[in-house]
């Protein structure tokens, strides 16, 4: 069991998008909990939900079309889901941090990279213009971008991508979040790069002792990072336990299925078809009865098309939606 | 297994954007969208007025009547418009006015879309030197004032419907040019047409049968709302005595008739100008929603 | 900078060589362009037969071009039809300050109001105040300024009378008769009110169509990832919009008001003319129809350089505002 504080504590969250050609149940009852230093792993493809429920903690759905709709979310035991508009304010960028997929296209292209850091660090703290810039151009440092001084003034398409990853990691942290959200961070990067990138955050982490939230649809990404992970599909977790365990002894058909299907260098049946899950993952406009694996799930039952599975906690610490959970 | 699931639950639900064709698609979005809707209801009004208009009232729009009496007469069961100053009626003259409005309305936008299409697909796609001349001829026809230099070559070819049309053509390609262009520019470079390149198509070919297409739908936009201005600016070349002549008449040409008798026939004003209005303005409304409509994230 | 600057003026030389071809193509298309010259008794035989010989109309087609050019280029353009006893040259130089201050006036009022209800209009999309302001730019767009333009004229100055028994805004010239030695006050509160109804004419079709490229423009910004970064900070709405937002919109907002001049020359054209206005382009419509084509084509081509050189400003400021061009 952790014994750290709990940070963040998401009770049944439901974030539902209302479009034109239906409603849309992005996240439909998903419970995550977050401890003080923690490094945990959203995993699932896309469209799971995964990045509507990061973007739910900090509320920054567009509305319209989305809309949370039920649900708790607890930061330091405080509903953030019923604070008005300046407190989060206050804590975003400030006590929880995110960065985002695109480094392409994340930053204001018409402003230096400096100014955008440094609006991040005077939003919060009281400090003047020369202050935010030192801290700035520590910023850049302490992320490894070399010759920072210069770079202050420079704009996001002068520089690569991994390295306006980088600014927006600095950006980040500028404050010293308690908990820093990586939405698919690495994902638009080259392989080398994202290695990079894992390294910086990792090191960072050590370094710096915030929490982070990794999302990825990689699950070498959360191998390497991750002390806790929650596999996440069409909207709801369906398995959640330490990394040791999942990659061990996964018990969700799901998560089974996921890890059968990275192709591991050591086996020598080179002439078998690589396994894959089959079918699809559902439209949103048609989300299958009863349990939402079903239709591509090997094992399952009557009772897994009729009815829909509950959390169940198998072992300490590791939660399970499913029926016919796999023997470990 | 996943199939079956499916299908059981589609029987009974609605269509979702996964079940349309394109064209479906568009139209189905055309048909939801506010102001396209009144624009199309505008225009089908309009076109019904000028073509069905003279089935209904017989008269004819070049008769005039002798003397005083019969001049600015207000609108009368006679007349449901009145008569104008050399005692014509004004709604037979509306009906065929407009008419003449709408053709070259019309063929003049089509015409400068398809001249403008050509430029700008032999620029867009041969690059080069090819593109830098164009676009700088381009750039330059852009830069004189619409106006005068429409003035400017309806005085020099002459008076007349189709010296009109060739004045807004010659004057109105340039945009279309721009526009594809630049699609064919961002086009050029996507996959399909480098497979095309590779399995040894002409340019021609790929020209037509892969670029082209592609900017049929901005096209068609362009074409609407091109029809709009090119009205206006007929309108405004007749009301200034180039375009349309007498005794002819055209919505642009009555309006020039009626300027000097602003203070005490208002009405010849009015009706003409209203007719103008509304029928640019129903094109715009239509062409803007088929915008949105044919691809609700293109900025234009 | 200082190098895009040069290219730019630079590149506007071939646009005014292009400009001048055409003139002179128009010009050349008349069987003989001095002929209304020649038929007025008021005008001396010989001005006309220098003009002739200046422009190079005595000579074999392929050589006029080029004398032509000189003679326009040195100032030498010939006695004036519209006012026989002038040179066309002080003529249009009486008639192109008028038009600059009547354009400028314009232009600066018009996008004074486009740009703020543009903004206002995206920010509140699908409110009241959005659609009110649509449906005003859909009538700016399809008015055609003449027509608007006698309707004003109906109202204000046949309709509506002073108590005087005069109309209340006066229908056409641009000062009263008599006050041309005024002092600057009187003279400047006799103006406005000639140039009330032209300017709100011009305006509101140029109105119409910026905030509308301006509404979309800003709705396009807002969608960008670096909006949503710039909320994750914690940055106000206000400063999102305004900072963030609103620097990008402008970049292809500049491009369109570039494009629009020749639309707005040629739109006053005809408002002038309405409105017996003593600018440029009701001379060159006074002096098409009375086929005086030397001094038209002059006029086309001083209009045409205006614009060009109009452009060459808007360039610069797109430079300034987008630092992606200048480095590029």
């Amino acid at each position: 069991m952790d014994n750290r504080e709990v940070l963040v504590d998401i009770k049944n969250l439901r974030t539902f998008f209302y479009t034109e050609d239906g409603v849309v149940p992005a996240v439909d009852g998903i419970d995550l909990t977050i401890h003080r230093g923690e490094v945990l792993g959203l995993v699932g493809e896309s469209g799971c939900g995964k990045s509507v429920t990061a973007l739910s903690i900090l509320r920054l759905i567009p509305n319209p079309p989305g809309k949370i709709i039920g649900g708790e979310i607890f930061f330091h035991g405080e509903d953030l889901l019923k604070k008005n508009e300046e407190a989060m304010r206050m804590i975003r960028g400030d006590k929880i941090s995110m960065i985002f997929q695109e480094p392409m296209t994340s930053l204001n292209p018409v402003y230096t990279i400096g100014n955008q850091i440094s609006e991040a660090i005077t939003l919060h703290q009281k400090i003047d213009d020369a202050e935010a810039k030192k801290r700035t151009i520590e910023m850049l440092h302490l992320v490894g971008i070399p010759e920072p001084e210069r770079r202050f003034n420079q704009y996001p398409h002068e520089m690569s991508g991994g390295m306006r990853q980088r600014v927006m990691i600095a950006m980040a942290l500028s404050s010293n979040p308690e908990l820093l959200i990586s939405d698919e961070a690495t994902t638009a990067l080259d392989v080398t790069i994202q290695a990079q990138i894992l390294d910086l955050m990792r090191g960072l982490q050590k370094k710096l002792g915030m929490a982070i939230l990794i999302i990825t649809h990689n699950l070498a990404v959360v191998a390497e990072m991750a002390e806790t992970i929650a596999i996440a599909y069409a909207g709801k977790i369906v398995e959640s336990a330490t990394a040791k365990e999942i990659f061990k002894s996964p018990r969700h058909p799901y998560t089974y299925g996921l890890l059968q299907s990275i192709p591991k260098f050591t086996e020598r049946k080179t002439n078998e078809p690589l396994p894959a899950i089959e079918g699809m993952v559902p439209s949103p406009y048609h989300m299958p009865k009863g349990c939402r694996f079903n239709p591509r799930c090997p094992f399952a039952t009557e009772k897994c098309r009729e009815e829909e599975p509950e959390i169940l906690e198998l072992t300490p610490g590791h939660l399970v939606r499913c029926f016919h959970p796999i023997e470990s | 297994m996943a199939e079956k699931a499916i299908d059981a639950k589609k029987k009974g639900q609605k269509k979702s954007s996964e079940d349309y064709t394109y064209v479906g698609m568009v139209f189905h979005r055309l048909t939801r969208h506010k102001l396209a809707m009144v624009g199309a209801f505008m225009l089908i009004f309009i076109l019904l007025f000028v073509f069905a208009g003279p089935l209904i009232w017989r008269a004819d729009p070049n008769a005039q009547i002798e003397g005083l009496g019969g001049m600015f007469n207000l609108p009368s069961r006679a007349h449901p418009m009145g008569t104008d100053d050399y005692g014509r009626d004004v709604l037979a003259r509306m009906f065929f006015g407009g008419r003449i409005s709408l053709f070259i309305g019309f063929i003049s936008a089509i015409s400068s879309t398809i001249v403008g299409a050509m430029v700008g697909l032999v620029a867009g796609y041969y690059g080069g030197w090819a593109d830098n001349i164009l676009m700088r001829f381009t750039d330059a026809m852009l830069s004189i004032p619409t106006f005068p230099l429409l003035i400017a070559l309806a005085s020099v070819l002459g008076k007349g419907v189709w010296q009109i049309i060739l004045v807004i053509v010659f004057f109105g390609w340039m945009v279309d040019a721009r526009l594809v262009r630049g699609l064919v520019l961002s086009l050029k470079e996507q996959e399909y047409v480098e497979a095309a390149h590779a399995i040894g198509a002409s340019a021609n070919r790929i020209m037509w049968r892969h670029l082209f297409p592609n900017t049929l739908a901005v096209l068609i936009v362009s074409t609407t709302i091109g029809i709009g201005g090119a009205i206006i600016y007929e309108a405004s070349i007749s009301f200034l005595g180039f375009g349309v002549q007498a005794p002819f008449a055209s919505w642009g040409n009555m309006l020039q008739n009626a300027q000097q008798f602003i203070w005490n026939s208002p009405r010849l004003i009015i009706f003409p100008g209203l007719a103008i209005f509304l029928t640019v303005l129903g094109f715009n409304f239509f062409g803007d929603g088929l915008r949105d409509a044919i691809d609700p994230k293109l900025k234009l | 900078m200082r190098d895009y600057i040069i290219r730019r003026v630079l590149g506007m030389i071939p646009l005014i060589l292009i400009v001048m071809i055409v003139s002179f193509g128009i010009f050349s298309l008349v069987p003989n362009p001095f002929a209304a010259l020649i038929e007025n008794p008021r005008i001396k035989k010989s001005d006309i037969q220098r003009l002739i010989k200046a422009w190079g109309f005595d000579l074999p087609w392929y050589l006029r071009f080029f004398k032509w050019f000189s003679g326009v280029v040195r100032g030498d353009w010939g006695p004036s039809l519209l006012y026989p006893g002038s040179t066309a040259r002080d003529v249009i130089s009486r008639a192109l300050p008028v038009t600059v201050r009547v354009m400028g006036i314009e232009f600066l009022f018009a996008l004074s109001i486009a740009l703020p209800i543009g903004i206002i209009s995206a920010v509140k999309q699908y409110s009241v105040t959005d659609y009110i302001v649509t449906v005003i730019s859909f009538l700016g767009m399809s008015m055609p300024t003449f027509w608007f333009g006698l309707l004003m004229m109906m109202l204000f100055s046949v309709v509506l009378k002073r108590p005087s028994g005069m109309p209340l805004l006066p229908p056409g010239g641009i000062i009263t008769p008599g006050l041309e030695e005024a002092p600057f006050w009187a003279k400047l509160g006799d103006r406005a009110q000639y140039l009330v109804m032209p300017v709100f004419v011009l305006a509101f079709s140029s109105v119409g169509g910026w905030a509308r490229y301006m509404r979309s423009s800003m709705l396009e910004v807002i969608r960008q990832d670096y909006i949503r970064t710039a909320r994750a900070k914690g940055a106000p709405e206000h400063t999102v919009i305004n900072k963030h937002a609103l620097r990008n919109a402008m970049i292809p907002i500049v491009t369109l008001v570039a494009l629009s001049m020749p639309g707005i020359v040629g739109g006053a054209a005809i408002t002038e003319h309405i409105f017996n206005i003593p600018g440029m382009g009701s001379l060159i419509i006074a002096a098409e129809i009375k086929s005086d084509y030397p001094t038209a084509m002059i006029g086309l081509l001083l209009t045409s350089i205006l614009v060009i050189v109009f452009n060459l400003v808007a360039d610069i400021v797109y430079a300034w505002i987008d630092p992606r061009i200048k480095y590029s």
